[in-house]
């Protein structure tokens, strides 16, 4: 569903990812891990237009995307709830969610109507929303923002959601819920690249996962293959 | 009776200062979405009046004038967009405020060419017979202002708030990246707010010159005045604006009575002078500062 070859990316002059090569295959959750500075948000920035790749693809459903404009790809089926959640904070919850569905709904009137049954669905996962649907974002708490975050890509019904770092920040009850909803979209046969610092709980969640190292794949395979690695058990999993 | 004469400078004042709030509304528009304005926007004004003149010249009846009036705005609100803002964005530089300010100085001279230095009359079809409210005679062109003024803003925000695309707008402008992620271009919605604040800059024009004239140097006060509205109250308070730029246009009213009519300026350069000094965010905001 989502196929990423050679890609190089960085800002400026330096380059943060040096050939990353990756796949994500529909109804699969696949984890990216590695140490910090590695280049894993950057990688989904590259992914998902928020960076624009100097050299690289990426087929997004058959289709190349690479250099494309963000909001372009977004049309064509990619979710990326962001390092940092960046819901809008001067907009209601329900708002948030709404814009979620941007790309496929009407501009002017009706829209919340066609888009009730998918709003239903967002508040049957996160009840939470459904009681502050109509406070404004910024006043959420962090755990609650980031539930925000991934019901609003969720509302794109995307091909493929990019989740960066959902944990980042989050008291760990908090991170437990999270890492429980991200079972839940896995459930539901969400398509899902996940990057996480808590690799350990990622591997548990994923299909199969890579390990970044310096802006390029160092090792990949099913978490059972990489809790045989030495390297990958030392270095991450420690 | 002096207070009526106190309330009739107040009123008269308050109503003409309407239209600073009008122009500061269009900067707190593509502020909004790209943190840039157009420095030429009094010419904007200028330019849309006059191109609305003559198509009142051409026959066009008043009803038509005014749409079109505003269309022309937008459009001229768009070319600035694409032509002065656009690239620089791009680029992360400041450059649009030299290119907008260049932009200005090209309209402006364009207008004297096309339309001469002459100030003209813009004809209305509103009675002149003031309207009496308290013993204070208050105009009908003046009442059409604030008609004009706050139709124009309610209708504004009104899309903002109801409308899905209004919220896209307000989605770029609270994080322009993450509204990129929801497949919102950022790009169509800062044009979308430079043809919203060309379309109100023109109204502006519109609503103002039957009450000042027509001609090329028409908004060089009013857009120091508006710039001085919009710092005062901030770049992200559409009751802001309207609150002080009534505020403002009241004091000049009475400085130029009781002071000396060379003084109709100042008033808006001392609150310019205070604000800057105590309050630099604007009396309602809470950007933060930025120079450029």
């Amino acid at each position: 569903m989502l196929l990423v070859e050679d890609l190089h990316a960085g800002y400026g002059t330096s380059e943060v990812l040096t050939g990353l090569s990756l796949e994500v295959r529909a109804g699969t959750v696949v984890a990216l891990i590695g140490a910090n500075g590695a280049g894993k948000t950057t990688t989904m920035r590259a992914v998902s237009g928020a960076l624009r790749p100097s050299r690289g693809r990426v087929v997004l459903d058959g289709r190349d995307v690479q250099g494309l404009d963000a909001s372009r790809i977004a049309r064509l089926g990619l979710a990326h709830a962001p390092e940092g959640r960046k819901v809008f904070g001067p907009l209601t919850v329900e708002d948030n969610l709404l814009l979620g569905a941007y790309a496929r709904l009407p501009r002017f009137f009706g829209f919340r109507r066609r888009a009730k049954s998918d709003l239903d669905r967002i508040y049957e996962l996160f009840p939470r929303l459904r009681e502050r649907a109509r406070q404004t974002a910024g006043t959420l708490s962090g755990g609650e923002q980031q539930m925000l975050a991934i019901g609003r890509a969720l509302m794109a019904n995307p091909k493929v959601m990019l989740l960066d770092e959902p944990s980042m920040g989050l008291a760990p009850v908090i991170v437990q819920e999270v890492f429980r909803t991200i079972r839940q979209l896995k459930e539901a046969g969400i398509t899902l690249l996940l990057v996480e610092q808590f690799a350990r709980s990622a591997l548990e969640v994923a299909d199969y996962a890579y390990v970044m190292e310096r802006g390029r794949i160092a090792v990949h395979g099913t978490p059972a293959e990489l809790h045989r690695d030495e390297r990958v058990l030392s270095a991450y999993l420690g | 009776m002096n207070a009526l004469i106190i309330g009739q400078l107040a009123v008269s004042g308050a109503l003409m200062g309407l239209v600073y709030a009008l122009i500061a509304y269009g900067f707190q528009l593509t502020y909004a979405t790209s943190k840039s304005i157009n420095f030429g926007q009094g010419e904007l004004v200028m330019v849309s009046a006059f191109f609305s003149l003559t198509l009142l010249d051409l026959g066009v009846p008043y009803a038509l004038m005014v749409p079109g009036g505003l269309i022309f705005g937008a459009l001229l609100g768009l070319l600035v967009e694409r032509t002065g803002v656009r690239l620089a964005l791009e680029e992360k530089s400041e450059g649009w405020v030299l290119l907008t300010i260049i932009l200005g100085l090209f309209f402006f001279s364009a207008a004297e060419n096309i339309w001469g230095r002459d100030d003209r009359p813009f004809p209305t079809p509103l009675s002149q017979n003031p309207v009496q409210v308290f013993g204070i005679d208050i105009t009908r062109m003046e009442i059409s202002v604030a008609v004009g003024v706050f139709a124009i803003m309610g209708l504004i925000e009104l899309f903002k708030r109801r409308t899905l695309l209004g919220k896209a707008f307000e989605a770029v402008s609270a994080d322009r990246d993450a509204a990129e992620l929801m497949g919102i271009s950022a790009t169509r919605t800062v044009m979308l707010s430079y043809g919203l604040s060309g379309a109100v800059a023109a109204l502006a024009g519109i609503l103002v010159s039957p009450i000042t004239t027509v001609g090329p140097t028409m908004a060089s006060a009013m857009i120091l005045k508006a710039f001085s509205v919009a710092v005062v109250a901030g770049l992200d308070s559409g009751f802001g604006v309207v609150l002080i730029g009534m505020i403002l246009g009241a004091l000049e009213g009475l400085a130029s009575f009781y002071i000396g009519s060379g003084w109709r300026e100042a008033p808006g350069l001392v609150l310019l002078i205070l604000a800057l000094a105590v309050r630099p965010t604007g009396v309602f905001g809470k950007a933060g500062i930025r120079k450029v």
